[in-house]
């Protein structure tokens, strides 16, 4: 029994003295010897075991790279919020060049600057003046439609007036079915400053919510065919004889900062065929749109129309008017 | 050792071998728990000498093959510490918590001192630091481990010795 243990005890021994020295020549063994055999063993043994040390170690730099992402991910949404802005701009400014086509001659292309003076909304700065050939009452446009006129001419500069002042006038008529008015600004609550107003309609016509209002050249300041909003609704006001249509502009003043300036030799030849036909536009889509639709998406088309106004008049915080939403055409 | 129970211990043991290449890699710590270690042990204290000494060759073999620099290193010492571990098996089949903590940083210690001392990579003033200071830590950190781990082991897979 004795024996036996001693002899077992002596196996053990002899295997440890082989496994060290087994270790302390794999230790000696030349570099290039020592990378074969861990080669050997990390493409077979150690395979799976070297799969799950990469896969930890790869979420270990996600976890540590996480928080970089994050930032990394911030700057580029900031970074996509500006392409967005810058887009925008681009956008414009090839319409604005596509107007320039249309033109060809006789306008003068400025940058606006908006005052942000209180009470002088109505007005912005033009970063044209005399020397560009600008003169007093020049009409102010956009890729878009009607922005303004200019009232005061400086040797590098001018001012223009808005849409949105109160003096602004515009003799218009709807595309299409010729039916004549005059724009100015619409002077209703806070919500609705910024809207436009068809008025001396006669009473036996009547315009479609989505009709393309244009300026009809009447008056000889503002040449026919430049677009001016598009019909809202109609108002109820206290001029029995004729309609009133609240409009909504097509040009919105805070999204001006390029226009052009038709100087007034230009508009003897007419500006008709330069912005699309009223066929291309909101009164298209509106029209086939209500055509196919049936009474629920016709509701939905007059309510897209303007909820602030309608707000307000179902408020019935101001009796002098109602708009009165009309079906549009089928 | 019924078929159970080494079956129990195979399982042990290759769910800390997938721990140390899994947990280690993912904590990160300079003072790291040694899972090859504990297995070892665990392994080797209901072993002859001889197959502790060759299980710890065999997996120190394995540690090696991802540092061919060091190659034979880590064989050697877990061989020693193996073969001292079943030697020393009397001391570990005392149920005391604190003699296991005691006998798991003991081997990760005497584990990290020869390999160290064969390895000899390192600069001497580097080598001493991490012999008396993160070694000591990581085999610090290894017997909390391993107590918990042969906790484990014997409320799931040995549940005789619970």
């Amino acid at each position: 029994m004795a024996r036996a243990v001693r002899a077992s005890s002596r196996a053990d021994t002899v295997v440890l003295i082989a496994c060290v020295f087994a270790s302390v020549m794999l230790t000696i063994l030349p570099s290039g010897a020592r990378d074969q055999v861990a080669s050997v063993l990390r493409e077979t043994v150690v395979q799976p075991v070297l799969a799950l040390q990469r896969t930890a170690e790869r979420g270990r730099n996600a976890i540590l790279e996480r928080e970089g992402l994050a930032r990394r991910l911030d700057s580029l949404t900031l970074a996509s919020a500006r392409l967005s802005e810058l887009e925008l701009e681009n956008q414009r400014l090839r319409r604005m060049i596509g107007l320039g086509e249309g033109l060809r001659t006789g306008f003068v292309v400025a940058e606006v600057v908006h005052t942000q003076s209180l009470g002088d909304e109505h007005t912005v700065t033009l970063t044209a003046g005399r020397d560009k050939g600008i003169t007093q009452r020049s009409i102010v446009v956009a890729p878009d439609g009607v922005v303004g006129m200019v009232t005061t001419v400086d040797a590098t500069s001018s001012l223009a007036i808005l849409w949105t002042h109160p003096d602004f006038r515009v003799s218009a008529q709807s595309a299409g079915s010729n039916v004549l008015g005059i724009v100015r600004p619409h002077t209703g609550g806070e919500g609705e400053r910024y809207l436009l107003e068809l008025t001396g309609v006669a009473f036996r016509d009547s315009l479609n919510p989505g009709t393309l209002i244009v300026s009809s050249g009447l008056g000889g300041r503002y040449p026919a065919g430049i677009p001016v909003g598009t019909v809202i609704g109609e108002i109820k006001t206290s001029e029995s004889w004729a309609r009133t249509y609240v409009v909504r502009p097509a040009v919105k003043p805070q999204d001006v900062t390029t226009v052009m300036v038709v100087q007034p030799e230009r508009l003897g030849n007419g500006v008709a065929n330069i912005w699309p036909k009223p066929v291309d536009t909101a009164g298209r889509v509106v029209r086939d749109s209500a055509a196919k639709a049936d009474s629920a998406s016709r509701a939905a088309a007059v309510a897209k129309a303007d909820s602030l106004v309608r707000a307000r008049l179902r408020s019935g915080d101001t009796p002098k008017t109602s708009i009165i939403p009309r079906k549009p055409p089928l | 050792m019924n078929w159970r129970k080494a079956v129990a211990l195979i399982v042990a043991f290759l769910i800390l071998v997938t721990l140390h290449y899994t947990i280690r890699p993912l904590l990160g710590w300079r003072a790291s728990i040694d899972f090859l270690v504990i297995a070892v042990l665990l392994l080797s204290v209901r072993m002859r000498p001889g197959a502790a000494a060759l299980l710890g060759f065999l997996t120190g073999l394995v540690s090696d093959s991802l540092t061919p620099a060091t190659l034979g290193a880590g064989a050697l010492a877990m061989s020693v510490v193996g073969f001292a571990a079943s030697w020393l098996r009397a001391v570990i089949f005392a149920d005391n918590v604190v003699l296991h903590a005691f006998f798991f940083f003991i081997g990760k210690w005497a584990f990290d001192l020869i390999y160290l001392v064969v390895a000899r990579g390192a600069p001497p003033l580097e080598l001493l630091a991490q012999a008396g200071v993160w070694s000591p830590l990581s085999a610090a950190l290894t017997a909390a481990a391993g107590v918990f781990v042969m906790l484990a082991y014997r409320m799931t897979l040995d549940p005789q010795h619970a």
